[in-house]
């Protein structure tokens, strides 16, 4: 039975014995109404004694007469006061068309009509069977009985303004007429028994005729069902109702039945149809004495269109008209009782279809009702307690699903945690998780599932997929994931860790959990600059210590040009190339991840000194350690060589900056016995050499030091002699002579502070070993005696000549014997001058050479050269600071003395003039 | 939207077999598992192109319970094209081809293009029917045959596309008269020839037309 596949429900309630309707019930035992309509406000009512009743919503009868004999057909306006109404003033004549105004009332309470025009189908007066009217009040439609059809356009409450066409295309009268407004095109639906077309009335006179069926409808029994969704002229049969829209048909409802009224009210539609079955249907409390034959009995139906239920079937007397208004429906009995078709509050509904376990149409209705979003997630919760109560999991799953986000996911994850629905949770959670609404607990309660049913293969593939799915699609704490993760899926982890770019993870797991160095490295190799860098400073030293040479490879690269392995960042490879920013790393920050491994370090030291990188003078310091290092651990005599000769060249490069105290404290400790002298030389610190030799009791280097430096710093002889004597140490006697001979020739130490020296020191010194150099100094000394007594002899007979001299210029006679000129060489002629010192001039050589006449122009150099000589000595005297100062600054005191001295500083000497 | 033609299908088939199905496939490119079964006729529309000519193809899914077969019936006149929908699943829907399309051709348009879909092609494991059963079903019967799955769209849009095509081919070839409506083809409001009143004298032949059948 195609009726019963409908799912039925009881939505509405049916109320009668309204409140003040039961004037309506008086009124009618006078008349016999012969239409209906509602719309603004009012029930109309039109009865065959051609007045009108306006029915206010408190019931109260507005009665007033429209026409003289009848009134046929009335069309109140829904949201106007205007009531179109059709009826006879006249017997015999054409009908009579009329526009009230129902919102003024003149002093005998009628409203005012604004217009009466004859409806004239032909030749001959037609009764009207049928009355549209448009809610633009713009087009009015009349059908008659004979199947004319009278169009009018224009505003219907002016006759004069208002337009006529009749149309004869059919021969059956007229049973529905609706018009239908579309963004751009009006269309008037027309139904006969015979028949329903559409005329696209948009342009006058342009109409055009589609036809839509060949079959037909009966008076009353075909609506325009418009929603917001699409619009339907609605045509019921007894098999169905059909929908057509202006292309053509549309869907079709299958109803059975003989329908008598059809109505539409929102989103349903109300059928109102012959009950053939009274007897079986339910005893309802209208089935009262009041309506004495069973036969008369209607059933009334009110399908929901959208969701295809039956919202409402009832079954009652027959009945005159269903009028919608004030926002429910009124149906006028038989009888003229009213019923009010009341719909119950979603609240009841949806308990009502909860006590009937109904949820997906509970959910359905509350969704096209558009209920609140709480509501909603309760019956989506309501309906997952249900299913998981009947035993189906999957579909619990599925609407608590949809609670997300407002229902406490604890709610749900309790009830399926400790069932063996572990898959059923798998869904809910990674639901949670795309719709971002899951926390880590969630994060790692899935995963643990994941884990759970790890033994199959599917679950590790929604694991990995879970793993690998974007991250817009799902939400969760990578960390967390990653962590729970590695307790079971190692292999899942590492991916997370991977896709997520947790470096630190990912290096991790693979050090601590797979020992992959190899892949750490390569890992490592293709992150960018500044990740590379950060990671090997954190784990180089295992990564040193299990794959020394890969690593060292590894830093040596970051420390000179890195680019990342990977090609995949090769876009990255271009804008850093573009900037073309150099990034290193600072080796000293890898320095003390070579904890066991100098080799390696020196290795990887010795590749970025070639390699040319500006490296601190720590590094270096670090270097020379390690070369120490390995030079002390170096057994061969040719390899030690090798290093000591790297470290040697180290220690000379001019370009290292190398911290000098600090390489020569470590070539110390570790014994490095030419660094510390190299870097002794470089800093002159030749008695920190010497010292050195001595503490080494070497004479052959001190004497070699000695040699070397004695010239920079003659001290060192004497340093060396004091070693010599001081120590009991058996110094070579060779060395001790040699330095005596130096000393002895430099004359750096009086003879008597050499012998003094022997004699204090401890070493075990005799005469013997100095004699020579006694010997020697004394024949030097008297050899020098000797020669200054005979220098002193000299200069006697010589101040002697010179005494006798002046003593004979003073008193005897001189002599001039010069025959020559001292100037010219020439002859002396007269006039000439004579001078003491036995120089003759001509007169005239003597003008020209001569600005001193009292002087001899030969002899005034040398005395002028003499009296300077005299002033200056006389000058010197008082300058005892600068001779102090001289002193100070001299680095050999004792000649400034001499000089000095010498030059009279301490003598009183006058100038002889 | 605007079209050249709108074109008029009906789905025809045993109750189950996946009309509904395939319609919401290629009207809404969905399957929906759970369908309400159809009570009446339902109704879907989607617009396509062939031949660079925009085409409306509205479509007609019809009950398959015998209790509807009456309202079938009223819808095969007006059709253009008809799906004749069995489930390779069940041998039962195939063996009752033979009623359908006998009843298909005794209240449609002579012209009416038959397209048969074995629906549920997905289910190769529980298949009933063999391919190689529906081709020799179509040859013989002259129509075209298809395999589709509702639930994957395999072949889904080909069907509807494929009858469309026919369709269109027998216009062209002039087996269609066009400006019958009777025959489930319409000229699109724009494209309708310039004479307005020529689609008038249309619809009056129509009406001779079907007082003729
Ligand atoms: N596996 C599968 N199931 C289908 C397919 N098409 C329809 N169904 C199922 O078959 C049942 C009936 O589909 P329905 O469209 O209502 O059939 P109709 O009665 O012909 O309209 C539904 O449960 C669908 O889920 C298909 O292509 N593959
Ligand atoms: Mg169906
Ligand atoms: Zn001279
Ligand atoms: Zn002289």
């Amino acid at each position: 039975m195609a009726f019963l596949e409908w799912r039925k429900f009881q939505f509405f309630d049916l109320r009668q014995n309204i409140e003040g309707s039961e004037k309506l019930l008086e009124l009618s035992k006078e008349i016999n109404i012969t239409c209906t309509s509602a719309g603004n406000n009012y029930l109309v009512f039109g009865d065959s004694l051609g007045q009108i009743h306006l029915i206010s919503r408190s019931w109260h009868i507005n009665t007033f007469r429209g026409y003289e004999i009848c009134i046929e057909h009335s069309f109140q306006l829904r949201s106007s006061p205007f009531l179109i109404t059709i009826g006879h003033d006249e017997p015999g004549i054409n009908p009579l068309i009329k526009v009230w105004d129902i919102s003024k009332f003149d002093r005998n309470g009628i409203p005012f009509c604004q217009r009466i025009t004859k409806a004239v189908a032909g030749s001959y007066p037609v009764q009207v069977s049928c009355l549209a009217v448009c809610d633009n009040q713009q087009l009015m439609a009349v059908g008659f009985l004979d199947g004319s059809l009278i169009l009018y356009r224009g505003d219907i409450t002016r006759e004069k303004s208002s337009k006529q066409k009749t149309f004869k295309d059919v021969k059956t009268e007229i049973t529905g007429l609706a018009f239908k407004l579309t963004a751009n095109r009006i269309f008037l639906f027309v139904s006969t028994y015979k028949e329903v077309f559409v005329y696209n009335i948009t342009q006058k006179d342009k109409e055009q005729k589609y036809q839509l069926d060949n079959i037909g409808c009966s008076r009353k029994c075909s609506v325009l069902a418009e929603s917001t969704q699409e619009s339907h002229f609605m045509v019921a049969r007894n098999n169905a109702i059909y929908c057509y829209t202006p292309d053509g048909r549309g869907p079709c409802y299958a109803v059975d039945g003989e329908k008598i009224l059809l109505e539409w009210f929102r989103t349903y539609l109300i059928i109102i149809s012959k009950s053939n079955r009274s007897s079986s249907l339910p005893k309802n409390i209208i089935n009262n004495v009041t309506t004495p034959q069973s036969t008369n009995q209607v059933l009334i139906t009110v399908l929901d269109i959208y969701n295809k239920f039956i919202v409402y079937q009832y079954v009652m007397p027959n009945i005159r008209a269903v009028l919608y208004e004030w926002g429910s429906f009124f149906i006028l009995g038989q009888d003229y009782r009213i019923y009010s078709l009341e719909e119950k509050d979603l609240q009841s509904k949806l308990s009502l279809l909860f006590k009937k376990n109904l949820y997906d149409v509970a959910i359905r209705i509350a969704k096209s009702q558009q209920y609140h979003l709480d509501g909603l997630v309760d019956i989506f919760k309501q309906y997952g307690d249900h299913l998981r109560e009947k035993g189906d999991h999957a579909g619990a799953i599925e609407q608590y699903t949809k609670t997300i986000g407002k229902l406490e996911p604890s709610y749900v994850i309790r009830k399926f945690v400790d069932s063996q629905h572990l898959e059923k949770l798998i869904i809910y959670l990674q639901a949670l998780h795309k719709q971002g609404q899951a926390t880590e607990d969630h994060t790692t309660l899935l995963l643990n599932c994941y884990t759970k049913l790890n033994n199959t293969v599917d679950h590790t593939a929604s694991l990995r997929e879970f793993i690998l799915s974007k991250e817009s699609d799902l939400n969760y704490d990578v960390d967390i994931a990653i962590k729970v993760c590695r307790q079971g899926n190692l292999a899942e982890a590492l991916k997370l860790a991977e896709k997520h770019e947790k470096h630190d993870w990912y290096i991790k797991i693979q050090i601590e959990d797979h020992q992959n160095y190899v892949q750490v490295l390569d890992y490592i190799s293709s992150l960018k600059f500044e990740e590379a860098d950060h990671y090997m400073k954190k784990y180089g030293q295992i990564l040193i210590e299990h794959l020394p040479f890969e690593s060292i490879q590894l830093l040596k690269r970051l420390c000179t040009n890195f680019k990342p392995n990977n090609s995949n960042n090769a876009s990255d490879n271009i804008i850093s190339a573009h900037y073309d920013i150099e990034m290193k790393s600072d080796p000293e920050d890898f320095i003390h991840l070579f904890l066991n491994n100098s080799s390696g370090l020196v290795e990887f030291l010795e590749h970025l000194i070639t390699a040319g990188c500006f490296l601190s003078s720590s590094v270096y310091n670090t270097l020379l350690e390690q070369y120490l290092h390995v030079w002390v651990g170096t057994e061969a005599s040719g390899e030690k060589q090798k290093i000591a000769h790297r470290i040697l060249e180290l220690l000379q490069n001019p370009d290292i900056k190398l911290n000098k105290s600090h390489a020569l404290v470590v070539c110390d400790m570790h014994s490095f016995s030419e660094g510390i002298l190299y870097l002794y030389e470089e800093q002159k610190l030749y008695q920190q050499i010497l010292r050195y030799h001595i503490s080494r009791n070497d004479p052959h280097s001190v004497l070699a030091c000695c040699t070397r430096f004695g010239h920079q710093d003659p001290t060192l002889w004497v340093q060396a002699l004091w070693s010599c004597v001081r120590d009991n140490k058996e110094l070579s006697i060779d060395l001790l002579k040699q330095i005596l001979t130096v000393i002895a020739k430099e004359k750096l130490f009086s003879p008597q502070l050499v012998i003094d020296a022997v004699s204090t020191g401890n070493a075990e010194i005799t005469l013997g070993h100095i004699r020579s150099y006694i010997m020697n100094e004394l024949q030097q000394e008297m050899k020098k005696s000797e020669e200054i007594a005979q220098l002193t002899g000299n200069y006697k007979k010589d101040t002697e000549k010179l005494k006798n001299h002046i003593e004979q210029l003073k008193n005897g006679v001189t002599h001039i014997q010069g025959s020559r000129c001292a100037a010219c060489h020439h002859h002396l002629e007269l006039p000439a001058i004579h001078f003491l010192c036995n120089h003759s001039f001509h007169q005239h050589c003597f003008q020209t050479c001569s600005d001193d006449e009292s002087e001899c122009p030969t002899c005034q150099p040398e005395n002028k050269d003499l009296i300077e000589l005299l002033k200056a000595r006389e000058y010197n005297k008082d300058l005892h600071e600068t001779f102090h100062f001289q002193l100070d600054k001299a680095h050999d005191g004792f000649s400034v003395a001499a000089e000095y001295f010498a030059r009279g500083l301490f003598n009183n000497y006058r100038i002889l003039r | 939207m605007s079209y050249a033609y709108l074109f008029k299908y009906i789905i025809i088939g045993d109750t189950g077999v996946g009309k509904s199905c395939l319609l919401l496939q290629f009207t809404d490119k969905r399957f929906q598992p759970v369908h309400d079964l159809t009570i009446g006729v339902e109704f879907g529309a989607r617009m396509i192109t062939i031949d660079s000519k925009q085409i409306k193809l509205q479509i007609w899914d019809t009950a398959g319970q015998e209790a509807f077969r009456s309202i079938t019936r009223s819808y095969y006149r007006g059709a253009a094209g008809a799906l004749l929908v069995y489930d390779i699943t069940r041998r039962e829907t195939f063996n009752h081809l033979t009623t359908w399309l006998d009843d298909a051709r005794q209240h449609s348009n002579s012209n009416m293009v038959i397209m048969l879909i074995g629906n549920k092609s997905d289910l190769e494991s529980r298949r009933e029917v063999k391919k190689e059963e529906g081709e020799a079903f179509a040859r013989e019967h002259g129509l075209v045959f298809m395999e589709t799955s509702a639930k994957t769209a395999a072949n889904v849009e080909e069907a509807f596309i494929n009858t469309a095509k026919e369709i269109y081919e027998k216009i062209q070839e002039g087996v269609f008269d066009i400006n019958n409506e009777a025959n489930g083809i319409k000229i699109g409001p724009q494209h309708s020839p310039t004479n307005p009143s020529l689609p008038g004298a249309a619809s009056s032949g129509g009406s001779q037309m079907s007082n003729c059948c």
